[in-house]
């Protein structure tokens, strides 16, 4: 929409400026068609569909839709070289992380009939496009780029293409990058899977948070604001004083005020799973998540010392699913009720 | 003679067993057959089986029985991925498998048996009438109000939770509202209910009926001001404590506009038809 009204300008500028060429050419363009039309002055590149009707455009899309769909089916791997070799895990080794739609929350309880919230996390055509050794990222660590949830090529760079077809995957909608040790790394095109993570483990969530705009001090940083009567002039949610006076002499750095709130990274840590659905791709993850519902998270393994117990030997360096581990569709905590189990008691 | 009047003895003897037994069900059975009986002379009695009544049983043709969704089962109107409330519904459909979850509407009589584990007895029964239904998929609740010992208690039930061990319903029927949030104001003989209540059949073919019952309430003020358009109460009597002034001025909070905005409109019936042949096949499966 932006290109077509900066079209229009150029050429209402040019008609302006009384530029005959361009304004033959589009009185002739208006008597060959009776609909509006604006010549664009950039001509380095096209719109993918600029000469495409409706029809071809829409045939486009739901081929390119299909293709995408078979691709992540087949889990096609064009590199048809040797599978990378597979390490055990030690203490040391850090896996790779998971890319999920926020699906939203519901409730579980325990088998003593506590009653706890999960979010639901599902994982849509997560797959790793690329890896970068050591040497090329920072010299501390590798890293591997993951991307999930397809999306159409169109409107795309070639360059930003490149990664995804040398990977043999569709172009994703959020790519990542997730630190790894030399001994996780993963083969670029490996689907990722749910059971990537296991119930009982514990993770850590990151996603942009729900945008609030802008906000006062009392919802943004919690301050107490000032009583709503009893004598109060025009001061009932004001932040009141910003620090001592004569003194320093100013305000300091770093001070709490009103603004922009929300929309910014944030990361819940040490979440539990309590139950993961391998047929569906689905977690189920113990409280809430930053982000909104539909919005695409980033999940890790826990870097809470205290936790790291509880996420021993976990399937390393990820979850294959042509690899000989036969799962049931869902994966419960030992401590969860199953809705199919009888009445306890 | 002796035939007969060995046959009088047991006509005798039929006819007592016949008393006693129209004594335990009287309508059932009379003594006239045995009369009959012993007044046809010459042939012996000849038995004739009473021809079998045909039982044409409504229930088990299934299009007559009353079709029934747990209100639950109707995802929210909102861009929720499908998927979510499929995985719900999955769960739901396995509990239903293991507790059966009756039929049941707000102002119907529930009797509800929890697992407590701090009683002594390690169950917890109430009785009360519904006064809401709420929530979505698993995280469905019910809340019932019965008047304990002049102290009215209101409980609210999570359908799902695996404490719930037993619901049944005393008595199936409907208000006029959707919500009796205002019997916590009106006179406590209106949520009182007997806690050795016998539960009062219907059939389920028949509909449910509508209990057209309006309360009078307790003095004002009350926790709510229920004459306000935005509840739309039909169950009180207003005219017993407002004034007609009171109720024509209650009409400023009218928003008349609401019912035309076509945004708020949800039709959940083609949605609601889907799942509950899913839920049906599901259950008997």
């Amino acid at each position: 929409m932006a290109a077509w009204t900066r079209g229009l300008l150029r050429l209402g500028e040019a008609l302006l400026k009384g530029a005959p060429v361009t304004a033959y050419r589009t009185v002739a363009s208006l008597e060959r068609i009776p609909a509006v039309q604006c010549v664009r002055t950039i001509k380095t590149s096209t719109w993918w569909d600029e000469h495409l009707t409706e029809d071809n455009a829409n045939v486009m899309r739901r081929a390119v839709a299909e293709e995408y769909k078979q691709l992540t089916v087949d889990r096609l791997n064009p590199l048809k070289d040797e599978p990378w070799p597979r390490h055990e895990w030690d203490e040391k080794s850090r896996r790779v992380g998971l890319v999920a739609v926020k699906l939203g929350m519901m409730p579980v309880w325990t088998k003593s009939g506590e009653r706890h919230v999960v979010t639901m996390l599902q994982v849509q055509d997560c797959h790793v496009i690329k890896h970068i050794p050591k040497e090329e990222y920072n010299g501390r660590t590798a890293a591997l780029i993951i991307g999930a949830k397809n999306s159409p090529p169109f409107y795309r760079t070639e360059e930003s293409l490149e990664m995804f077809r040398n990977a043999g995957v569709p172009p994703k909608q959020k790519v990542t990058t997730f630190h790894v040790t030399d001994n996780a790394v993963i083969k670029p095109g490996t689907p990722l899977y749910a059971a990537h993570f296991r119930p009982g483990q514990y993770v850590d969530v990151t996603a942009k948070t729900i945008g609030k705009g802008f906000q006062g001090v009392m919802k943004r940083w919690g301050f107490s604001g000032q009583p709503a009567s009893h004598g109060q002039t025009k001061t009932h949610r004001r932040p009141g004083s910003l620090g001592p006076g004569g003194d320093p002499a100013k305000v300091f750095k770093g001070k709490k005020m009103p603004g922009k709130m929300g929309n910014v990274f944030d990361t819940a840590f040490g979440l539990k799973v309590w139950r993961v659905n391998t047929k569906a791709n689905i977690l189920y993850i113990n409280g809430s998540v930053p982000g909104h519902r539909n919005c695409l998270v980033k999940v890790r393994d826990t870097i809470l010392p205290h936790r790291l117990e509880k996420n021993r030997n976990p399937p390393f360096p990820t979850f294959f699913a042509d690899g000989d581990e036969e799962l049931p569709e869902d994966l419960y905590d030992e401590n969860m009720f199953q809705f199919g189990e009888p009445i306890p008691g | 003679m002796a035939v007969s009047s060995r046959r009088a003895g047991g006509v005798v003897g039929s006819v007592r067993l016949l008393r006693s037994l129209q004594h335990q069900d009287g309508r059932l059975f009379s003594t006239s057959v045995a009369r009959h009986t012993a007044g046809s002379e010459g042939q012996p009695p000849k038995f004739v089986p009473p021809s079998k009544p045909v039982i044409i049983d409504k229930a088990k043709s299934q299009a007559s029985l009353r079709q029934f969704l747990s209100p639950e089962f109707i995802p929210p109107r909102q861009r929720t991925n499908p998927v979510k409330f499929a995985m719900e519904r999955k769960d739901m459909i396995q509990r239903r498998k293991i507790l059966n979850i009756p039929e049941f509407y707000v102002g119907s009589v529930l009797e509800v048996t929890m697992l407590d584990p701090h009683a002594a007895s390690k169950t917890n029964r109430f009785v009360g009438i519904c006064i809401q239904r709420s929530g979505k998929g698993l995280g469905a609740t019910f809340t019932l109000r019965n008047i304990v010992d002049g102290q009215g208690v209101e409980i609210c039930y999570e359908l799902y939770s695996p404490r719930m061990k037993h619901i049944e319903v005393l008595k199936l029927e409907k208000r006029l509202d959707d919500n009796l949030f205002y019997l916590r104001d009106a006179l406590p003989e209106y949520s009182t209910f007997d806690f050795d209540m016998k539960p009062v059949h219907l059939s389920p073919t028949q509909d449910v009926p509508v209990n057209q019952i309006k309360v009078r309430m307790k003095p004002r003020p009350w926790s709510k001001r229920w004459e306000r358009p935005k509840f739309n109460v039909q169950g009180i009597r207003f005219d017993q404590c407002l004034t007609p002034e009171q109720m024509e001025h209650a009409q400023k909070w009218a928003e008349p506009w609401r019912q035309y905005d076509m945004l708020k409109e949800y039709d959940t019936s083609s949605v609601e038809e889907k799942i509950l042949q899913e839920v049906q096949a599901e259950l008997n499966k």
